[in-house]
């Protein structure tokens, strides 16, 4: 955490990069890099494809927001050899002045988010040129950048390796200083010719449509050592997840394999641009109190120091400070003691300072957020809830989450050659490892369930199931009911940005796991994420982010964040419970109705044919007495004022419900009753929810599959 | 609406209407009224309902002084509009509407032809009538009780099962037939034999034995065990029959010949005994037709392994469920306070196994004929 801080003040930043730089000369910048792979993201093959994509990708998304570009992003990944892959990352962002692109592709740790304190992306990340350092270390191949900042001006091309030795770009292609490449159909012919690899127009809605030329952007090809998997950790699921947080991007995936997947926005209005802001006294450490002192001229005055680089110090407040410490406010910092700093530091501690303000914080907001989960994540019942900003230590953040429920389970969505596929690429040792290790939210127990109904053993290697074995595994993954031992999947961000490892470390999920889900009716083993076919999103906003470690990969524990989290989640869960109690309700309903109209026909038959009364009245007789019995029951809910509160809390904006074929009274799918009148009428209830499933998104690739569908 | 085959033109085809006997008029006259009901119901808006005795344990009791299970007066009610009892309320109707149809064509039918003739698919549905017969049984024994009507009345009978040889000439149905020169296989117990079918002509038998299976029965048939030994030789086939148990009452009643049942030493021989001795929870309404309570038990002992000196590879290892059985039985208030009973019972736990009424074959073929029975009949060692 100290060495977190101790990089956070604006000004200091830059300072501490060029001290480590000069730590560094005696050691090559590729040593560097080799010594501290586990802490870039590059521990392993697998990660190294992963964090390339994700650095390259963040880049994308904070250039377009900064221009004020409605960001889309094409991801291409494709085998080069059998350990070798070429990842190109292009977007329609401003694109980069060309004096600028060798520096930012060639030069380790130079980047321009790094010594903001400001919510951004790029907190995480070490830089886009580590990646290309990768690449050149395992495959000998340069970085290459295509990058264009107008529609009528020519786009530049660089080539580019970084020399280890010196940390500086050597640029490989026209002759040092890179090529031009013309605008419009001249360029397209260069590209082609010289092999350089660019996509020139956005894809096309309709084919009839006229095509539509990206004016700029920036492509960054890397070809490196690593390995595709899907599932936990896997590129799909972080541009899944991305896709989730940032409603306005779309992104156009290849993978490997050659199948590619478009994930489209949900809405064209950019997130507002984060304001930068300075510390609050309150989240600043003593040793960073101290760095800070020493890089202010010492001529600096302890009210002016106070005032000018902390926020919400007035001239008042540094004036208690000072009180409290027993300093002159017109003390000189020369004249600053170490002991004078304790006191100081002290002082801060004691004086009641106004929170920061928290305006610097971005939230995706609900309706964003809502839409952005119903686009990416399938199901029923969609709700969302957003806290107020808060402050831990003097960092603002704040807390969103999101939450799905229904929709089908990951092992219902592969096909059979994806199987197959998947089947050769894992290598997990038992089908139970590998059913559990692939498919998200599966859990053991789920897997059991499968391998039990396949037949197959538990002990198989599944590299080596025969046709007939993974033909019956393919079978059960489809028929088996596994909603109820499936687990729910939580997705975490920071700054928008997933977090896709060291889940059990993190914050987030420690809180999700210690809230008692059995009382929003799910299932739950202690200390357990609780079960049932659901997706919980919970975004981590802040201008500071506390990560457990340098890799940055699980948020840190405080009491402030935890008890946002847990209001925020308790919000949805309640959400969830009302829906469930409702849905059940409803589908009570549907099956009482169904079971007394089922037999109705047969009870009339057979009394008609005892004493001869006629069959017909009496079927009419029965079915009024039917109907007069669900409308008591009906109403007896009423009373008890469950359901009217349920719909209350459902009836809001922030909750979006599908329509459902169950809550469209489709109960009836085992025929009905023969003459048709007994149909069942729709209950307030099934109205309310058929309206609130209106509000859906249109356009999504999605929801045109699931309307052929039905 | 239901797909249901009308009574069909061409067996209908009579030219005299079927002649209905007083026992049919009142059975169907109770049909009726339960149909009415219905009616009745339907027209004051009421949801319709139908009282059914309760045929479990909770509601028979032991009636000491004529030592037979009876049914209490507890009653469930079945509802239409009640979830889990909407479809056994149609069954219910359906089996009553094919009782009324059988009687008005003037045939009987087994239970199995019952639930074919009832069994079709619901219209509009895939679900059937009846899913199998055992979901038809209990509800024609459900309108049994509910009508007050016994299962012969309904027109109905359960398959034969069930064997008898001896010294005794019956009618069956107007056919004479001495049950002496029957050959191999002896004469069917048919399921009804009640004095309008059955008429006993004469016999020279001294008592009745009853053993368990047909392969015992074939033993002693084999070995004119009966001949020998003046008795009539019956099996019913494990759990015997309804037509059996009436036939072994009747008997004991009108032609006053004691009943001795050779069982297994094993908690089904031991329920077997007590079924026919004072009757089943199941049909306790029966009881009074059927129950034998002076039958006496000669089956094998728990100490019979040692008192006849048996190998040790006819044991057969007492599982869980012949344990549980075991002790429920134990605990039966017909069974509570007979010491020798309780005896027998624990001694069998103890003995963890059990025996077959074949492992004396295990001895010679012929020593349950020769050996076993006689010697027990003559010391009369028997359980009560
Ligand atoms: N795709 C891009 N479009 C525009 N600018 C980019 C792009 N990628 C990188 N940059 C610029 O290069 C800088 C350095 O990037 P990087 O090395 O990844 O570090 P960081 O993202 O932490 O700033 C970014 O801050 C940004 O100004
Ligand atoms: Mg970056």
């Amino acid at each position: 955490m100290s060495g977190e801080r101790e990089e956070a003040p604006a000004s200091g930043r830059r300072a501490t990069a060029e001290s480590m730089a000069a730590q560094q000369r005696s050691i090559s910048v590729s040593e560097f890099f080799t010594k501290n792979r586990h802490l870039l993201g590059f521990d392993n093959p697998r990660k190294a494809l992963l964090t390339t994509v994700k650095e390259a990708v963040d880049n994308s998304l904070d250039a377009c927001e900064e221009a004020g570009i409605v960001p889309e992003i094409w991801v291409q990944i494709t085998p080069t050899n059998n350990s070798r892959f070429k990842v190109a990352i292009q977007d329609n962002g401003p694109g980069i002045v060309k004096k600028q692109v060798p520096l930012i592709f060639g030069k380790l740790l130079y980047g321009s988010k790094f010594h903001r304190l400001r919510m951004s992306r790029g907190q995480q990340g070490i830089g886009i040129s580590a990646a290309g350092m990768y690449g050149q270390l395992t495959t000998g191949k340069p970085i290459k950048i295509v990058s264009k900042t107008h529609k009528t001006k020519p786009a530049h091309y660089f080539e580019i390796h970084i020399n280890t030795k010196t940390n500086s770009p050597d640029i490989l292609n026209g002759k040092g200083e890179g090529e031009d490449i013309p605008p419009g159909d001249k360029g397209q012919a260069y590209c082609q010719k010289n092999e350089i690899e660019w996509i020139n127009d956005y894809p096309l809605e309709n084919p009839e449509d006229k095509p539509q030329p990206i004016a700029s952007g920036t492509r960054v090809t890397i070809e490196l050592e690593g390995q595709h998997k899907r599932g936990k950790g896997s590129v799909d699921e972080f541009l899944e997840q991305t896709a989730i947080a940032n409603p306005h991007v779309t992104i156009h995936y290849w993978d490997p394999e050659g199948q590619s997947r478009t994930w489209r926005r949900a809405t064209r209005t950019l997130p507002p641009e984060p304001k930068e802001i300075k510390p609050h006294p309150y989240g600043v450490e003593l040793g960073r109190l101290m760095t800070m002192i020493k890089e202010q001229p010492t001529s600096t005055t302890l009210s002016a120091f106070l005032t000018e680089n902390f926020s919400r110090v007035s001239a008042g407040v540094a004036r208690k400070i000072c009180e409290t410490a027993k300093l002159s406010t017109r003390s000189t910092l020369k004249k600053i003691a170490q002991s004078d700093v304790d006191k100081l530091f002290q002082a801060i501690q004691e004086t009641k300072i106004a929170a920061p303000a928290t305006d610097c914080l971005v939230p995706i907001g609900e309706p964003l957020l809502l839409q952005g989960l119903y686009q990416v994540v399938p199901g029923e019942f969609f709700t969302v809830a957003s806290r107020p900003p808060a402050v831990y230590r003097g960092n603002p953040f704040l807390i969103e989450v999101g939450l799905a429920y229904g929709g089908t389970v990951s092992t219902k969505k592969v096909n059979k050659e994806e199987l197959v596929a998947l089947l050769n690429e894992t290598d997990a040792r038992t089908v139970k490892q590998f059913l559990v290790s692939t498919f998200d939210g599966l859990g053991p127990d789920g897997a059991d369930k499968i391998i039990s109904a396949s037949g197959i053993g538990t002990r198989q290697n599944p590299s080596k199931l025969k046709r007939t074995e993974v033909e019956e595994l393919f079978t059960a993954m489809q028929d088996v009911s596994v909603s109820e031992t499936q687990q729910m999947q939580l997705y975490r961000y920071a700054n928008r940005v997933p977090l896709q490892f060291k889940m059990g470390d993190c914050l987030v999920t420690k809180t999700a796991s210690s809230l008692n889900w059995r009382s929003y009716g799910l299932s739950q083993s202690r200390g357990a994420l609780p079960n049932g076919p659901l997706t919980l999103m919970v975004h981590v906003a802040s201008v500071w982010v506390p990560f457990t470690s340098e890799s940055k990969e699980a948020i840190a524990s405080y009491d402030e964040i935890e008890k946002e989290i847990r209001l925020a989640v308790q919000t949805v869960g309640r959400r969830l419970s009302a829906f469930l109690r409702l849905r059940s309700n409803i589908r009570q309903e549907g099956e009482r109705r169904n079971i007394f109209l089922r037999y109705l026909g047969e009870v009339a038959a057979a009394v008609s044919d005892i004493n001869g009364f006629n069959r017909g009245q009496l079927y009419e007789e029965l079915l009024a007495v039917a109907q007069k019995k669900t409308r008591e029951a009906d109403t007896k809910l009423d009373k008890h004022g469950k359901r009217v509160t349920d719909e209350a809390e459902l009836n809001s904006d922030n909750v979006l419900i599908v329509e459902t074929p169950l809550l469209a009274g489709e109960g009836l799918s085992t025929g009905g009753v023969a003459t048709g009148k007994g149909q069942v009428h729709d209950t307030e209830a099934v109205r309310s929810l058929k309206k609130k499933g209106a509000p859906r998104a249109p356009r999504t690739k999605r929801e045109k599959t699931k309307r052929t569908k039905r | 609406m239901a797909k249901r085959k009308q009574a069909p033109a061409e067996t209908a085809k009579r030219t005299e209407p079927v002649k209905l006997s007083s026992k049919d008029k009142k059975t169907l006259s109770s049909l009726v009224v339960m149909a009415d009901r219905v009616v009745e119901a339907a027209h004051k808006a009421k949801p319709p309902a139908i009282d059914i005795p309760s045929r479990s344990l909770s509601n028979v009791r032991f009636n000491k002084a004529q030592k037979i299970i009876e049914m209490g007066g507890g009653k469930n009610k079945r509802e239409l509009f009640n979830l889990s009892q909407a479809k056994s309320y149609m069954q219910t109707m359906l089996v009553g509407s094919g009782c009324k149809r059988l009687i008005d064509e003037g045939k009987t039918t087994s239970i199995r032809g019952l639930y074919y003739l009832l069994k079709h698919t619901i219209e509009g549905t895939k679900e059937e009538t009846f899913n199998d017969q055992a979901e038809c049984d209990p509800v024609i024994e459900d309108v049994e009780v509910a009508l007050d009507a016994l299962r012969e009345e309904l027109h109905l009978y359960a398959q034969t099962k069930g064997a008898m040889v001896g010294p005794i000439e019956i009618t069956d149905s107007g056919d004479e037939i001495d049950c002496s020169r029957m050959g191999s296989g002896g004469y069917a117990i048919p399921s009804i034999v009640e004095p309008e079918r059955i008429q006993f002509r004469k016999h020279a038998a001294k008592f009745v034995l009853h053993v368990e299976k047909d392969t015992v029965w074939q033993r002693f048939n084999e070995d004119k065990f009966w001949k020998k030994h003046h008795c009539i030789l019956t099996h019913g086939g494990g759990q015997p029959p309804r037509g059996v148990r009436r036939l072994l009452n009747r008997l004991h009643y009108e032609l006053k010949l004691p009943v001795y049942c050779l069982l297994d030493n094993d908690p089904w021989g031991y329920y077997i005994y007590s079924v026919i001795k004072q009757g089943s929870i199941n049909l306790a309404f029966e009881s009074r037709r059927m129950a034998i309570p002076e039958a006496k038990y000669v089956g094998l002992r728990s100490k019979d392994y040692e008192r006849c000196g048996l190998s040790s590879s006819v044991k057969i290892r007492l599982n869980d469920t012949d344990k549980k059985r075991a002790k429920q039985i134990a605990s039966y208030p017909w069974f509570e306070h007979k010491k020798e009973w309780q005896k027998e019972i624990q001694q069998m736990i103890s003995n963890d196994f059990k025996l077959e009424v074949e492992s004396l074959i295990s001895k010679d073929i012929s020593y349950v004929t020769e050996v076993y029975v006689p010697q027990r009949l003559q010391d009369r060692d028997f359980l009560d």
